[in-house]
């Protein structure tokens, strides 16, 4: 009761919020700032009052100074307004970006993202002007996904230097950066990136429906958006691509994708997907054609490997032991004779020790680095077998699988397949091949069933789409004629007519 | 309804009890099968030979001082059963699914009751339809104890080197599970097995003039080694042995049949020029035989057999210069393909008059010849189409090589 009755203070003092409007009086606009703002406890929140000289006019500027450029702000905004003649405000400063709002809201607003609002006595206008330098990183390395031919370029925490990285690489007009506002107590903007005259409205749309339709206090960055505007929180197959390359952005772009940014993400989403982006590498394109496919072709088998390794040894040795030949049938029969455990638990235990080691590897503070390594090596090694705990063959199973899984490197497609082989080892060890062949279906059917923003999962496999043919393997880029037709693009031709 | 589908997989899984699952460990391997007649009609003795898992593989450490089989015979009414009944002196479960060979004895294979008790092993599915049929001279039980390999000490090695090359020699036919059905069920045609032997033979001294070739197993004198061996076959007709077959005459047999694979052999004849000497020879096929046949309903039929091959010679101890000389070539040609011809008449001819059917497996190329089975049958390919069929066997040779070198070393200037 007493949360409901704060919500409903909360709504009314927001509503309050909403309504109001820049008032004419200097003092009045002060008042109200300081108040919302906190000033003098907030320490970082300044205030400076100047004299225009244009007008002999009051005024005074807001801003927070741990998000600002104070270097520019002297220059380009105090010194012209205390020296400088001129009509208007914005023919005197000397900032890109000025925008004029009557909306106390907006001025809230502006004065968060990192802008400088000057109120002017005897004006209902405030100004609100860009100085915003939050604090990030430089353009670096990609880390997670790494290539050895090609851009290395990642993206940073700043929107302005990410989407200078895309212009960088597609030398287009028709490309639109359209801002969303997102966020209920903080309001921060999502930025849909696409080019338009080949986006498909429709998606488009879409798009902008399900950011709009975020009902929250806080979206704080990418990461979070993902999951609010995703078509299936409980599914354990990924419909967004995360990536952190800029080239790879681009490349999706220009087949009419829909790319989204935010400040404070080193990374992009994109949408709609299918199953091939995430299972593409950016480096797949940049090789020579044999090089590029062959590497497909690897990583399409660790896939296959990771999924079906353990759940096939499961399902051959404990319900089709005439399947393996003499020679290794005995060699395991022989390795497990010593063994307590069932071969499911053994290969369960193998393979939860190799999630361990890698989560703890991946949590370990670097100066200890080097003791998972020696832990991981026992538990996964030599110990563990002549301790009789596991047999040898089992621990080629798991590190097979286990390394094979690394070969797919977008995380979410990682995660996927990692899940779904602890599902198929405990289907094969329930009817045997019989039911793996029947888990995996039922896979099939249910991935088959997803949709990423309208278009199917497989697509344009199945069901069958014009596309540059570049799904399982890719042809040679002379022949990659025609963009992704799934998407309905408004041009899906690649080379002018 | 979501709930509901959960409760029902759930419960799924859980009423499994994994059903037949059954660890590696907890099993044996019968890698070799033998089957003997006892005194009591219906009742056979069961031989199985169980492979040791420990032996000669590097993952288990123990072990070293076992055997590397375990060899235990019982008896039974059928296959299947008296695996059951071994499992009272056997620890673990007897499985039958890598069975490399069944050994019948002759005694038994020669019993008419023999298609009885082979019958359920076409049943199971435990039994693959690729075992291997051996007949041995000698008592199943004994061929199997008596058989200990030298260099492969486990078993199913053994087999599998063995059966693998001395099949590609053609000294002993393909005898798979499989074949044997499709031929006795089939009606027509012989099955030949694989004749085995690990006792030597009385006529074993009679034998030591015998060329390479034209033994039956236990027949071979030889000295060391593993006195196992692997010569020739059984025939069996209507799922009865009826006679034996020597290796030279199985080598034939695969020449002619088409459904079984040979792919080189060598051989060895007497020299057309010196008789003293015997001139050796690398026989090889390329092509399949092939095999044309007219029936007619009311005179013999008639089967025309062209087979194509060629020769490399490998030696000339009578020292002839073959290759330089057309005409002793035209020669050489001559005699091997006589030769053959001859020895293939003689096959044929024995089929014909004592067997009344053929090892061949030529009733395929005439089942086109009939609009449907009952037409087939009543033709009567045992009876009355094979037996009185006329049969030309032409051997066309392609190719006559004379090796690396053409020329031998001149013996009068070697010894000068």
């Amino acid at each position: 009761m007493a949360r409901l009755l704060q919500k409903q203070q909360n709504k009314a003092e927001q509503s309050s919020l909403k309504d109001k409007k820049v008032a004419a009086s200097l003092k009045q606009n002060m008042q109200d700032t300081k108040e919302l703002f906190g000033y003098g406890v907030n320490k970082d929140f300044a205030m400076r009052s100047i004299t225009l000289k244009s007008n002999g006019k009051k005024g005074i500027l807001f801003y927070f100074s741990s998000i600002v450029d104070g270097e520019r702000i002297n220059l380009h905004i105090i010194k012209p307004l205390l020296t400088a003649e001129g009509d208007r405000i914005k023919n005197i400063v000397s900032i890109e970006n000025i925008e004029e709002t009557s909306d106390f809201e907006k001025v809230v607003q502006n004065i968060n993202s990192g802008k400088v609002i000057l109120f002017v006595e005897g004006d209902t206008q405030a100004y609100a002007m860009d100085v915003a330098d939050f604090a990030h990183r430089p353009v670096s390395k990609a880390e997670n996904e790494v290539t050895i031919k090609g851009p290395q370029e990642a993206f940073t925490e700043s929107l302005n230097s990410n989407i200078s990285l895309i212009r960088k690489q597609l030398h287009n007009h028709s490309l639109i950066n359209e801002g969303i506002q997102v966020g209920e107590r903080s309001v921060n903007e999502v930025n849909v990136i696409y080019i338009k005259d080949l986006v498909n409205d429709d998606i488009l749309n879409n798009v902008r429906d399900r950011i709009k339709n975020i009902k929250t206090d806080n979206v704080r960055n990418l990461e979070i958006l993902e999951q609010f505007i995703e078509e299936r929180p409980y599914s354990l197959i990924p419909t967004i691509l995360y990536t952190e390359k800029p080239d790879k952005a681009t490349s999706y772009l220009e087949d009419g994708y829909v790319v989204i940014l935010m400040d404070s993400s080193s990374a992009c989403l994109i949408v709609p997907v299918t199953f091939w982006s995430f299972f593409h590498a950016p480096e797949d394109r940049y090789l020579r054609f044999f090089y590029g496919n062959f590497t497909r072709s690897i990583r399409i088998f660790c896939f296959y490997l990771t999924l079906m390794i353990s759940a096939s040894y499961v399902a051959i040795s404990n319900f089709h032991s005439e399947m393996i030949p003499p020679d290794l049938l005995l060699a395991i029969t022989a390795s497990r004779e010593r063994v307590p455990f069932p071969l499911i638990i053994e290969v369960l235990m193998m393979e939860i020790a190799f999630e361990l080691i890698r989560e703890a590897g991946l949590r370990i503070p670097n100066p200890l680095g080097p003791t998972i390594g020696i832990v991981g090596a026992l538990i996964l090694g030599q110990a563990a077998v002549e301790a009789n705990i596991i047999s040898p063959i089992i621990v080629i199973v798991a590190a097979l699988s286990g390394l094979s899984s690394f070969a797919v490197a977008d995380l979410n497609m990682n995660f996927t397949i990692r899940l779904m082989r602890f599902i198929f080892i405990l289907a094969a060890g329930t009817y045997g091949m019989l039911s793996l062949t029947g888990a995996f279906l039922l896979f099939l059917m249910y991935a088959a069933s997803i949709k990423s923003f309208g278009v199917s999962f497989f697509s344009p496999m199945s069901p069958h789409f014009m596309s540059s043919e570049d799904t399982i393997f890719r042809k040679t880029v002379r022949k990659e004629i025609f963009r992704p037709t799934y998407l309905h693009l408004k041009d899906i031709q690649k080379k002018p007519k | 309804m979501m709930n509901k589908l959960w409760i029902v997989f759930g419960l799924l899984i859980l009423l499994t009890g994994c059903y037949d699952r059954i660890e590696l460990e907890q099993q044996s391997y019968v890698i070799a099968m033998g089957i003997d007649k006892t005194e009591n009609k219906g009742v056979y003795a069961f031989t199985y030979q169980i492979a040791n898992p420990e032996v000669g593989s590097a993952a288990g450490q123990g072990g070293s001082n076992e055997p590397a089989s375990e060899i235990v015979t019982v008896h039974g009414a059928d296959i299947l059963s008296a695996t059951y009944t071994a499992n009272s002196f056997v620890s673990k479960k007897i499985t039958l699914d890598h069975t490399r060979i069944i050994v019948i004895s002759e005694e038994l294979a020669r019993n008419p009751d023999f298609i009885r008790v082979i019958q359920s092993a076409s049943r199971s599915p435990q039994i693959r339809r690729g075992v291997q049929l051996v007949v041995s001279k000698e008592k199943a039980s004994e061929f199997i104890n008596n058989n200990q390999p030298v260099m492969e000490q486990r078993p199913h090695k053994y087999f599998q080197f063995m059966l693998d090359r001395a099949d590609q020699t053609g000294i002993i036919p393909a005898a798979s599970l499989h074949r044997f059905f499709q031929i006795t069920e089939g009606d027509a045609d012989l099955f030949l097995a694989i004749y085995a032997s690990t006792k030597k033979d009385k006529k074993q001294e009679q034998g030591k003039n015998k060329l390479e070739d034209e033994y039956i197993a236990g027949q071979i004198p030889q000295l060391g080694g593993s006195p196992t061996q692997f010569m020739g076959a059984g025939v069996f007709k209507e799922g009865k042995m009826i006679d034996t077959l020597d290796g030279e005459e199985v080598r034939i047999v695969h020449i002619l049949d088409n459904t079984l694979e040979l792919n080189n052999y060598l051989t060895t004849m007497p020299d057309p020029f010196d008789p003293e000497f015997q001139l050796s020879y690398n026989y090889s096929q390329k092509q399949n035989a092939k095999v044309d046949i007219t029936y007619h309903q009311d005179k013999p039929t008639e089967i025309d057999v062209l087979v194509p091959f060629q020769i490399e010679v490998i030696a000339i101890p009578s020292l002839i210069r073959y290759a330089h000389d057309q005409e002793k070539q035209d020669a050489l040609e001559n005699a091997i393909t006589k030769r053959l011809e001859e020895k293939t008449m003689e096959i044929i001819k024995k089929a014909q008059e004592q067997y009344k059917s053929d090892p061949f497996y030529w009733s395929l190329y005439i089942r086109h010849e009939f609009t449907n089975i009952k037409q087939y049958e009543k033709a009567d390919w045992h009876k009355k189409i094979f037996p009185n069929a006329e049969v030309n066997v032409t051997y066309q040779l392609d190719k006559l090589e004379f090796g690396k070198m053409l020329d031998d070393s001149n013996l009068d200037r070697v010894r000068d």
